[in-house]
């Protein structure tokens, strides 16, 4: 069963360390600005969360892309993008509603989060285990969409 | 297929070109107008190699010459990236599309690497295209279309229609982004927020939070279309879209408390 990151903001403390070893995986260098995972820290409600792609089920990064250079991962249906094929036309980078797919442009390339195809660092290295990868199972697939739903109301409104 | 490749005895997948087939074993071969995502436009001319299929010799442009099914009487190809011979045919061509784009500095260095002699052929000056289509194609791609090959022989020329601003184009750059030569001009004004390129003064968003100018109005007008939806959220820049959604999220928890 396909596995995916659950993010729980109740135990984010808002250390960075996900930023840190992420941009170490993909770049060799621990830049918190070339990591494909961002903690937001909101100090005067006591609240901080990672953001991170969400592997949607109707990607709008995939379906803009042009020349069909994001495809979805058979084996962790993580969104992948072809470098080679890539055309750096950065549309994906606008369409994707997360800000989850940026640019480097160090490696000329697009970067977004590929779960470290099938070993993401940022579970592993998380000290508070806000960050877990897991198969979802029924109930959890359940409580997943009402809370999704639910979420979707609050942010249409908030962003009407 | 069998073949052998600078003496490297590699299998080819049928249907693929002799110019993938190398790319796969790591050789190799110089190219121009080949970009991945549009292969085998065979324009340039740059990637040719020597074939010999039972002892006849060709020359023929790797990025487009098909390997056959498997098979076929047990045919073994034989191809050579580098002869004397191919050396002394790039080394033309590559002084011809200096005289096509002499103010390009990738030919410029590639002229140099090839060890040309300048002669007296006619140089059109200050130009930088080398017209391997790349841009068209990744506008036509896109879906948008905006400019193509236009006129003949040594007229010839990448253009949007009649030279003028095209409807069509939406400012994305993807045709600047993918030019080997740096020969479309794009600029981005910050002064006055508007990007200049293809004979057009496009209006760039500033996100609603941080004041990035981070796309066109038209792209975006462009991608609400393809989804077919409204874009509030899209007029954030990544970072701050990335922020949006977490506050979003902060916000909705401390609702439900
Ligand atoms: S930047 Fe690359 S991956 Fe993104 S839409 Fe353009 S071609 Fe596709
Ligand atoms: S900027 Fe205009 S001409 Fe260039 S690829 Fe985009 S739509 Fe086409
Ligand atoms: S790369 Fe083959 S003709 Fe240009």
């Amino acid at each position: 069963m396909e596995k995916s990151l659950v993010i729980k903001p109740e135990k984010c403390t808002g250390c960075r360390t996900c930023e840190l070893i992420c941009s170490f995986k993909h770049t060799q260098e621990t830049n918190p600005m070339r990591s494909r995972i961002s903690v937001f820290c909101f100090e005067k409600v006591g609240f901080s969360t990672p953001i991170v792609c969400q592997q949607c089920s109707k990607p709008a990064c995939m379906e803009i892309c042009p020349v069909n250079a994001i495809s979805k991962s058979e084996e962790t249906g993580a969104m992948i993008v072809d470098d080679i094929k890539c055309i750096k036309c950065k549309m994906c980078t606008v369409a994707c509603p997360f800000g989850a797919t940026i640019y480097d442009p160090v490696l000329d390339v697009v970067a977004k989060c590929d779960l470290c195809y099938g070993d993401p660092q940022c579970v592993k290295y998380c000290p508070s285990k806000a960050i877990t990868y897991q198969a979802a199972d029924e109930a959890h697939i359940l409580r997943r969409k009402s809370f999704a739903e639910k979420f979707r109301g609050f942010y249409e409104e908030v962003n009407k | 297929m069998k073949m052998i490749i600078d003496g490297r005895g590699i299998y080819g997948i049928p249907g693929e070109t002799i110019l993938e087939a190398a790319k796969r074993a790591g050789i190799s071969i110089p190219t121009l107008c080949h970009h991945p995502a549009f292969p085998g436009q065979g324009r340039c001319r740059l990637c040719l190699v020597e074939v010999n299929r039972k002892g006849v010799k060709r020359v023929v442009a790797s990025c487009t010459y098909p390997l056959l099914e498997e098979g076929e009487e047990g045919e073994e190809m034989e191809v050579k990236t580098s002869t004397p011979e191919i050396e002394e045919i790039r080394k033309d061509i590559v002084m011809l599309l200096y005289k096509q784009a002499p103010a390009s500095k990738l030919m410029q260095d590639l002229f140099r690497q090839y060890r040309c002699a300048e002669n007296s052929l006619r140089e059109n000056s200050g130009e930088k295209c080398i017209l391997c289509n790349l841009c068209a194609r990744a506008c036509e791609e896109m879906g948008t279309g905006a400019i193509s090959l236009v006129m003949r022989g040594t007229e010839k020329r990448l253009a949007t229609p009649f030279d003028e601003a095209s409807p069509d184009c939406i400012g994305c750059g993807a045709c600047a982004a993918i030019c080997p030569t740096g020969a479309i001009e794009m600029k981005d004004d910050k002064e006055s927020q508007k990007r200049h390129i293809w004979h057009q003064h496009f209006d760039l968003v500033p996100c609603a939070r941080c004041g990035e100018l981070f796309a066109t109005k038209k792209q975006l007008d462009f991608i609400a279309r393809r989804e077919g939806k409204s874009y509030e959220t899209s007029y954030y820049c990544e970072a701050c879209r990335k922020k949006h959604t977490a506050k979003t999220i902060a916000d909705f928890r401390r609702r439900r408390e």
